[in-house]
């Protein structure tokens, strides 16, 4: 059904001088399609973007997570490799156990005591090592700096080295913060000192007469909070062991006529408490 | 277009140059003023532009641009009031009395003349005998394209392409 042409009506209209667009019409309508072009292209991009966009996403956050806990496991287990060796007296000070009551010698603390060696009785302690003739002077003090001396190690949980400095900068929990007259010399004393330097100071805090019978506790809890270790059997020995005791026990050698127990047990006392006046009747 | 459909400017630009100026006569004949025509121009190559993701082969790309270029007329003689599209039965009666005319023999000489005659006798022709004559010239599609192009039968748009030719002849047999 195809009608032919009129060819001379078709050569008369095609002589009839063609009408053209403007070219301002043309360039409208050329830049309009580089646009979209450039935009169906740019969209090609979006449609990468969105097709990889997830799996690649789940795949950098898998690959992320894998590779901190693998360098947290790694850090957990050089810890525990260097655990035997050094002792953790630094993370020790921040879980101190409760107070103990001087009334409950050695009461245990709530927290649960692991113990590093098997302890040998108190008395066996102080005769290695009397009080008074060590550098630090403090059985306390002594005991759980790594000396060997029979001590108990909190169970601590660990935690990696970076998050237990920041905790050291922190000021103590109140919770495991020694009680509310020892508190401020605990917290003034800065805590990474050494635990030579705390066995020199240790005497020096208690010294004073006018401390009394806090002095030789004052002292026991600084060393402990320094980084010190002292297990609650210790220290309620060191609570029992006071100037006034230790005088009144001399006084009890006196009257037994132990005279050449009193005179070494003054010497050691003069010694341990150079700064103290002695009574009347033991001058 | 498959080709600018994938973002190949170029391909665009080859349609374009190939056929602008037979559209734009198309439309320019269609609706007798150079600011209307440009108007429909332009509309009608930015929904080439933005069909660009839907379009599909179903026919040729030139059947396919003239019936968007049919449609934009007709929304466009919608808009105007315009009366346009003679239906089939009312052009039979008219050819009737139309004599099969000979192109008078001073026009045949007179190409500027019969030029003249003929492009003023387009602008009388109806609407839709007119569109049929001037996609027949212009995009040189077949009848079926035609017909498909303008929505019709293959028969309405014969019938109106007949109609236009003898009406056309008629116009230039006249003595002026």
């Amino acid at each position: 059904m195809i009608e032919r042409r009129d060819d001379e009506l078709s050569r008369i209209y095609r002589d009839a001088e063609g009408p053209r667009p403007p070219q301002r019409v043309d360039d409208n309508i050329l830049a309009a399609s580089q646009r979209v072009a450039g935009a169906r292209r740019r969209h090609a991009g979006f449609r990468f973007a969105r097709r990889w966009g997830t799996p690649v996403a789940l795949a950098a956050t898998v690959l992320v997570t894998f590779t901190l806990a693998l360098m947290v496991f790694e850090r957990e287990s050089g810890l525990d490799a260097m655990a035997p060796e050094a002792p953790r007296t630094d993370r020790q000070a921040k879980v101190l156990p409760a107070e103990p009551r001087a009334d409950q010698p050695g009461t245990p603390s709530p927290l649960v005591l692991r113990p590093i060696a098997p302890a040998p009785p108190i008395s066996q302690v102080l005769q290695r090592d009397p009080v008074g003739q060590g550098p630090g002077g403090s059985t306390v003090s002594r005991g759980g700096l790594g000396t060997g001396q029979p001590a108990f190690a909190p169970e601590v949980p660990r935690a990696p080295d970076a998050l237990r400095k920041r905790e050291e900068a922190k000021p103590a929990p109140a919770a495991a913060a020694p009680a509310a007259s020892e508190r401020a010399s605990v917290e003034r004393q800065p805590p990474a000192q050494s635990a030579p330097e705390l066995r020199q100071q240790a005497p020096q805090a208690t010294a004073p007469p006018a401390a009394g019978a806090g002095g030789l506790l004052e002292s026991a809890s600084t060393v402990r909070s320094a980084g010190g270790f002292a297990s609650p059997l210790a220290v309620s020995e060191a609570k029992e062991r006071t100037p006034e005791k230790w005088l009144e026990d001399i006084r009890k050698l006196r009257t037994e006529g132990k005279t050449t127990e009193v005179e070494r047990e003054l010497a050691e006392f003069r010694k341990r408490y150079p700064d103290y006046i002695l009574p009347e009747d033991l001058r | 277009m498959l080709r600018y459909g994938k973002g190949d400017a170029g391909a665009f630009e080859a349609l374009y140059r190939r056929h602008r100026l037979p559209l734009y006569r198309f439309l320019l004949r269609q609706v007798g003023n150079a600011e209307s025509a440009e108007e429909l121009f332009q509309d009608l190559w930015m929904r080439v532009v933005n069909s660009r993701g839907r379009y599909e082969v179903r026919a040729k790309f030139t059947s396919w641009v003239y019936a968007i270029a049919h449609n934009r007329l007709m929304d466009f003689y919608r808009a105007n009031g315009r009366a346009s599209f003679v239906s089939h039965e009312e052009s039979e009666s008219v050819l009737e009395d139309l004599p099969a005319g000979e192109i008078a023999a001073d026009l045949r000489l007179d190409r500027k003349r019969a030029v003249e005659r003929l492009l003023a006798a387009l602008g009388e022709l109806p609407d839709a005998q007119r569109e049929a004559f001037l996609l027949q010239q212009e995009s040189e599609l077949s009848i079926e394209e035609i017909a498909a192009a303008t929505e019709v039968s293959p028969e309405t748009a014969k019938s109106r392409l007949r109609y236009a030719v003898a009406k056309l002849r008629a116009s230039l047999g006249k003595k002026s």
